[in-house]
């Protein structure tokens, strides 16, 4: 047999073919070797079986009437280890009910005995294109798979960032607290880490905080000087020594632990005097020189965590006198906005010279209150970011705000995703309105099968089924411009030479447009130069606008020439393309619908992204996308696109990008 | 005498669908794609009966229907608005507001109340 496959699909499948004739195998076999498949015979449906687990091959060629397991028993189990395989049976002539049988089964097709290479090269085809397609969709789910993870880590990144903000603000709270708990409470005594006793002149020990309780005892009974290590030259003690001396006494000292151990410690004493001035009562601090030490490497751990965080927190932290001037920042700030201490804030994030007028520190100081604010602010190297600021105040001793805490936190990101999860939204009721469309179409399709076979006419059954094929293909651009749109896409500039990319387009345009007798006008600008823009999406943009335009004068019974004009010319900013047509024109309803529904599912081919698409991406871009239009004349659609991508690029950055 | 109806959608496939359903059931049609098309076919021809799209490429449905009713020989010829868009605002004389995918036995109900 002489059978000839396009090989570039073919190439590289392994197709496992079962028959118990050996003749079959090996004719059969050498023709598909020749069509570039790796081929794998097998006798019996047993072998099959063991060959497939081994070997797992795309296709399985299988004749029906084997002994042992037959066709059909391989087919099922064959669909039980790995559904996505596809099997193509082999049935002698006249057994129809076992074909049937195939195809209940999941067999993608199946060829009579003898078999004719055209048919099988049409199931072995058929058997390809739904591997080929299986593979484009799961491609196309894993990259989705792919976009949701990176969307939910940016999110998990922004909630991060606002649970810091919340932290921070915590801490200022817990600061200014602490600072007005310092000169009052007394239930202070019982938290305090020494051990804290009281005394009277005849030197019994008369309250005791809970620590000393715990570790040295109950003072029922105790005398001052119980207290120390009786080896210790303790007499007078420090209490003693008090009243001997009506003032406070510091020394070293050694205490005796419940559990038979001793610490040093630092003694502090101070009298207690009763109204007529005589002492009355001493108090004792004692503290654990260990215990201070561990206190003192606390602290100093503390404060430099606290350094760190203020250094390492994900925010822009400053902090302004009344003037404005910032007196301290961390280092993002100054990596970000420079380390020019002393200057002023407008100057720094706004780069203006006086102060803003919302200016949400200055009301701070006003009124002793945190305030927030959304702003943008220029970096440095003239990086635009959106910022939301929140100030704190910063109170002296006396409790007046002697300086404002600013934390801002980038934005950015948070707004560019809330603009594209409110274009995903449009998108998504565009897709719905589609798919209506789609729907009547496929009902359209069955009702006119249906109808067909009642009435036995063959030519509409056909134009039925060609129908629901179309819809089916209708659905498949559909389902690709979602994904197209849904995908992040890298921006991929280049330099591109305008006026040959302007003649590439017309050229690929023009044969469609002559066979539709449109006349195509090019109108180039004399000094189209080169400019980094990227090609892919504006020749995108650009082949949707003219399959409109084609649409618009092909569908216009206005007895007239219809003419499509492509002008490119370039001003000093940007690169300008217009597609202007004098096609049947859109009405003012239709127009300003134009980019905010319509992922359409009807006349057009199909053979790009929709308006709504097209734009949305031009946008992302920096650039645009309008019409005007009017009904009965014809419409212009203009892309622009600006010549310094820099500045767009920029505001696409965001602080969890360069983190 | 059978009745005719007036198809217009600019959707060729809705076209197909709409002309076989009601040919099937005993009535004539003739077709437009657009309202235009549709105004040179009434120029010819007074239907019984009307099917409208509302969203088409260059013009609304409800722009043709204002303009047919300002016609006397047209203005009482009953609309059925067959769309996919939601609501029936456009045009609040229509006999009935099928949206898209439509129940077809529902549309040829309302045909045979309306006409026959």
């Amino acid at each position: 047999m002489n059978m000839s496959l396009p090989e570039k699909t073919s190439k590289n499948e392994t197709l496992l073919l079962v028959d118990d004739e050996p003749g079959i195998r090996r004719v059969l076999g050498i023709t598909l070797s020749d069509d570039g498949y790796t081929v794998l015979t097998a006798e019996s449906g047993e072998e099959a079986l063991a060959l497939f687990k081994e070997h797992r091959p795309g296709i399985v060629l299988t004749d029906i009437k084997m002994p042992g397991m037959d066709g059909i028993g391989l087919l099922k189990r064959i669909k039980r280890i790995d559904p996505d395989t596809e099997v193509i049976m082999i049935s002698g002539h006249g057994e129809l009910d076992l074909a049937i049988k195939s195809i209940q089964n999941d067999a993608v097709d199946f060829v009579t005995k003898p078999i004719h290479d055209e048919v099988l090269a049409i199931a072995l085809k058929r058997a390809r294109d739904k591997i080929e397609m299986r593979r484009t969709l799961s491609a196309y789910t894993e990259n989705l798979e792919q976009l949701v993870a990176e969307k939910s880590a940016r999110l998990v990144e922004l909630e991060r960032r606002v649970a810091v903000d919340q932290t921070l603000e915590g801490l200022s709270a817990a600061f200014r607290e602490l600072a007005g708990g310092v000169g009052g409470d007394v239930s202070f005594f019982n938290d305090m880490p020494c051990y804290v006793t009281v005394h009277n002149t005849a030197f019994d020990v008369v309250a005791a905080n809970q620590m000393f309780k715990e570790r040295i005892g109950g003072i029922e009974g105790k005398k001052s000087w119980d207290i120390y290590d009786a080896e210790e030259n303790s007499r007078p003690c420090p209490v003693e020594k008090t009243v001997a001396s009506s003032t406070g006494q510091k020394s070293r000292h050694t205490v005796r632990l419940k559990d038979g151990g001793s610490i040093p410690v630092m003694v502090h004493t101070a009298p207690i005097y009763n109204q007529n001035g005589r002492v009355e009562l001493v108090l004792e601090i004692s503290a654990d020189i260990t215990e201070i030490n561990h206190l003192q490497k606390k602290l100093q751990a503390t404060r430099q965590r606290f350094r760190q965080l203020f250094d390492e927190v994900p925010c822009y932290i400053s902090v302004q006198d009344r003037s404005l001037r910032i007196t301290a920042a961390n280092k993002r700030f100054k990596a970000d906005f420079g380390d020019d201490s002393g200057a002023f804030c407008y100057e720094i994030y706004k780069h203006r010279s006086d102060a803003c007028p919302q200016c949400p520190v200055a009301r701070t100081f006003q009124d002793g209150r945190s305030h927030s604010h959304e702003t943008v602010v220029r970096t440095k190297t003239g990086e635009e970011y959106h910022m939301l600021v929140l100030t704190s105040p910063i109170r002296d001793e006396n409790g007046l705000v002697a300086q404002v805490m600013e934390m801002s936190t980038n934005i950015t990101e948070v707004r560019r995703l809330q603009d594209h999860l409110t274009s995903l939204g449009l998108l998504i009721g565009s897709a719905s309105h589609g798919i209506k469309g789609l729907l009547t179409g496929l009902d359209g399709g069955m009702y006119l099968v249906d109808s067909g076979i009642a009435g036995d006419n063959q030519t509409q059954v056909r134009e039925g089924w060609e129908t629901v094929r179309l819809m089916v293909e209708r659905i498949r651009n559909m389902m690709v411009d979602i994904l197209f749109y849904a995908k992040e896409k890298d921006l991929k500039w280049q330099r591109v030479d305008i006026a040959s990319f302007a003649e590439e387009t017309a050229a690929a345009v023009a044969p469609e447009m002559t066979a539709d007798s449109i006349e195509l006008v090019r109108d180039f600008g004399p000094d189209l130069s080169e400019v980094r823009l990227d090609v892919g999406i504006v020749r995108a943009a650009l082949m949707n606008v003219f399959e409109n335009a084609r649409y618009a004068c092909r569908s216009d019974i206005a007895p007239k020439t219809h003419r499509i004009v492509f002008k490119v010319f370039q001003d000093p900013d940007k690169v300008v393309f217009s597609v202007e047509d004098n096609g049947t024109g859109m009405d003012e309803k239709t127009l300003s619908r134009l980019f905010k529904t319509v992922l359409s599912s009807k006349g057009r081919k199909g053979t790009g992204l929709g308006l709504f698409i097209s734009s949305k991406i031009i946008e992302q871009n920096g650039g645009r996308l309008t019409a005007v239009s009017t009904l009965r004349e014809g419409s212009t659609f203009t892309i622009e696109i600006p010549k310094t991508p820099a500045i767009q690029m920029a505001s696409r950055q965001s602080i969890v990008n360069d983190a | 005498m059978p009745k005719t109806i007036l198809i217009i959608d600019d959707d060729p496939v809705v076209v197909k669908y709409l002309t076989a359903l009601f040919e099937d059931n005993g009535y004539n049609t003739v077709t437009a794609g657009t309202g235009l098309e549709g105004e040179q076919v009434l120029k010819t021809t007074t239907p019984d009966l009307i099917t409208l799209d509302l969203e088409m490429p260059e013009e609304w449905g409800s722009n043709f229907y204002r303009r047919i009713s300002r016609e006397d020989r047209l203005k009482k010829i009953p609309v059925i608005v067959i769309s996919g868009m939601a609501g029936r605002h456009a045009i609040k004389k229509a006999v009935a507001y099928l949206p898209k995918p439509f129940d077809a036995d529902k549309l040829l109900g309302v045909v045979k109340k309306t006409i026959g």
